[in-house]
């Protein structure tokens, strides 16, 4: 596949959701690279929508957006879903691989990319009776990124719709744990370190 | 860049004279002005009021107050001041000099005294209402000292068998009708009729439970639920009324939601609110010095719709418009002159605020500087359906304090009346009114379209003619390349 086609390909992959991912997974069609781009992109309209939203919608203080923690979060939070889903659906005999996951997740985020800035733009134009649109656009956006990935899920893993929805709870789940696991690592480290600290102190102290 | 370099030089120039204004008006002051922004940070502001000296009863005289607990500004500019300690009235003259102290009355031949008199209301006419706290019962005087009537031993089925009616603060209205707060009374204010008999509550405070403590009581056991927290409204501290009979009334709210209510005759809750709740600060510490919510004590209405608090525990006098907007906060505890110990009553007398405190047995005076002088009137304005003539005034106040979201909110309305739109866009944007700003941008829309209608229409047809041409030479062309093949 060519370059051109492999950026081509997401556009198809929205509007045929089976056959697209099907193919990502069978056929190699999708790039892990230009999902990440996409999760990026996501992170970036979903800050400017935050920021430039026009002022009869937009009830964020400016001063609380920071963009780049924004992106940075988004990442964290597709990285921990994509790791979770992966460590159930391996467990479950599911099809698709880490990079599978990543690849859906990016591209499922197309349709939010797409309609987040040219809202962000529309609100300028919009007075207090009129959210209604805004809000239905924004909404609309992002039950179509839950279907896609939905839809997504089951295909990579050849899931049927039920089972699919079943990993996704003991995704949550496994999501917690993963995180759970990780505040106890910290705090386990950081004794460790405190302990060396008072060693070295009382060695300090006794020389 | 070179024409850049010195840009700011005619800036500080122009800086000057009002920086110079602003330090000396805030030299002496020992506490900080501020007020609220929309997005709920404190911004400093140029002082409202400054401290203009104390009144105690050494000053006067006759012997220092012993901690007083309320005051009162007649409308004749008389101040009472009932010295609680001392079981005494003090009469001040409109020049707060002593006018007369009230010690005792006639009551039915033989002398009468007060004891811990705690609440005092003058009504119009100078009767004197006083709430005698451990007497049980509240005293009405005329003008000349003679007794009037007297409140007491209310009786009812709603009240319970072994209440006894310990009066603390009191306010009338123009009939004579008496709202009185009572000590451990948590069923609302007490109000009588002019022949003081008891007519019933006003204003009572409904208990909330959350769904999580009602939960948590359904679990736990009978000697459990005994041991826990009772749930009990809370008590009002401090009342006033306006002159349209209006009952403005604080209580303690350790949430911080709502510690301010206007109360119709009705008894209902009628106050309006802004975006702030009507509960003095927003944030505070959780423990230490001075942490806490606001703990409002009394209340002063000001005409115009305006009312100012006072807060026990910071010390500081928060003052609202009738839109429930914070106009000015200022007060402060400490030991310097202008700072409080114990603040418990606030009053107005002309355009001085007096605050008394039982500590420290004085009255504290201050007056508005041009800040505080400006913000008020416009306000008054405002209240009045001004906004036109408030202009002018909301635009000394923003050259003091640039970040006074209601004066551009003001601006952007009286822009709005007058057909301005895009500039009551710009202002009622910078006055963070969304609601206002929408019908600006609607009208300021609509005006675009209309004068721009004949292009649009121009262009919508042009382009409806032309695809249609487009499409007809496609056809032909199309036609034209399947004839010769």
């Amino acid at each position: 596949m060519s370059k051109k086609e492999k950026i081509r390909y997401p556009f198809y992959v929205i509007s045929h959701p089976f056959d697209g991912f099907y193919e990502i997974r069978h056929r190699e069609k999708g790039s892990v690279w230009l999902a990440l781009f996409f999760i990026f992109l996501f992170g970036l309209s979903f800050s400017l929508n935050r920021r430039y939203a026009g002022f009869v919608v937009n009830m964020v203080n400016p001063r609380d957006v920071d963009s780049r923690a924004e992106i940075l979060g988004i990442f964290l939070v597709v990285l921990l879903f994509a790791a979770a889903n992966w460590s159930i659906t391996c467990l479950m005999e599911g099809e698709g691989r880490f990079k599978d996951i990543l690849t859906i997740i990016g591209y499922s985020m197309l349709p939010m990319i797409l309609m987040f800035v040219p809202t962000t733009i529309l609100s300028w134009f919009i007075a207090a009776d009129e959210e209604g649109i805004y809000y239905l656009l924004l909404g609309l956006s992002i039950i179509y990124f839950a279907i896609l990935l939905l839809i997504g899920i089951m295909v990579i893993h050849n899931f049927g719709f039920g089972k699919t929805l079943i990993t996704l709870v003991l995704t949550f789940v496994a999501l917690l744990l993963i995180i759970f696991i990780i505040l106890l690592l910290f705090s386990l480290v950081n004794q460790v370190i405190l302990f060396l600290q008072s060693v070295y102190t009382e060695l300090i102290m006794r020389a | 860049m070179k024409k850049n370099r010195f840009w700011f030089i005619p800036m500080i120039i122009l800086m000057l004279p009002i920086n110079v204004a602003n330090a000396s008006a805030n030299a002496n002051v020992p506490y900080h002005t501020y007020n609220y922004g929309y997005w709920d940070d404190i911004y400093y502001t140029p002082a409202a009021y400054v401290p203009s000296g104390n009144i105690s009863g050494s000053k006067l005289e006759i012997g220092a107050f012993n901690s007083p607990q309320d005051i009162f500004v007649g409308k004749d500019g008389r101040v009472y001041v009932a010295d609680t300690g001392n079981n005494r009235i003090v009469v001040l003259d409109s020049e707060m000099k002593l006018e007369r102290i009230i010690e005792k009355f006639d009551n039915e031949g033989k002398e009468d005294t007060f004891n811990t008199p705690s609440g005092l209301c003058v009504t119009e006419k100078n009767e004197i209402y006083i709430a005698d706290t451990n007497n049980l019962r509240v005293v009405a005087l005329n003008e000349d000292g003679s007794l009037r009537k007297i409140i007491s031993n209310p009786q009812s089925e709603v009240l319970p068998a072994d209440f006894v009616f310990s009066p603390l603060k009191i306010t009338v209205d123009y009939a004579d009708r008496a709202y009185v707060i009572a000590k451990n009374m948590f069923k609302g204010i007490m109000a009588f009729d002019e022949n003081a008999s008891f007519t019933g509550f006003t204003g009572t405070i409904n208990v909330t439970i959350s769904t999580y403590e009602k939960i948590w009581r359904r679990f736990s056991t009978k000697a459990q639920r005994e041991r826990q927290v009772q749930f009990i409204p809370t008590e009002f501290t401090g009342v006033d009324i306006s002159p349209d009979g209006f009952v403005y009334a604080t209580n303690i709210d350790g949430e911080g939601k709502q510690s301010i209510r206007r109360l119709n005759p009705k008894g209902q809750d009628v106050i309006k609110k802004g975006k702030v709740p009507l509960s003095g600060d927003l944030t505070w510490r959780l423990a230490g010095d001075y942490s806490g919510a606001s703990r409002i004590v009394d209340i002063v209405y000001r005409g115009s719709g305006i009312y100012s608090v006072i807060d026990k525990t910071r010390g500081r006098i928060f003052t609202y418009d009738h839109e429930g907007n914070l106009l000015y906060i200022f007060g402060g505890i400490g030991s310097q002159e202008g700072t409080f110990r114990n603040p418990v009553a606030i009053e107005e007398k002309g355009e001085e605020i007096l605050v008394l405190d039982a500590y420290r047995g004085e009255i504290l005076r201050f007056l508005p500087t041009q800040y505080g002088k400006l913000i008020n009137e416009a306000i008054a304005l405002r209240y009045d359906g001004n906004e036109a003539s408030a202009v002018k005034l909301w635009e000394k106040v923003l050259e003091l304090d640039a970040n006074f979201e209601p004066a551009y909110d003001g601006i952007g309305k009286s822009y709005l009346a007058a057909g301005k739109n895009k500039k009551a866009m710009e202002y009622l944007k910078l006055g963070m009114d969304r609601e206002y700003y929408s019908i600006a941008y609607k009208r300021y829309r609509d005006d675009i379209l209309k004068d721009n209608l004949s292009y649009i229409l121009t262009g919508i047809t042009l382009l409806a003619v032309g695809l249609a041409i487009r499409s007809v030479i496609k056809k032909r062309k199309g036609k034209g390349v399947g004839e010769d093949e």
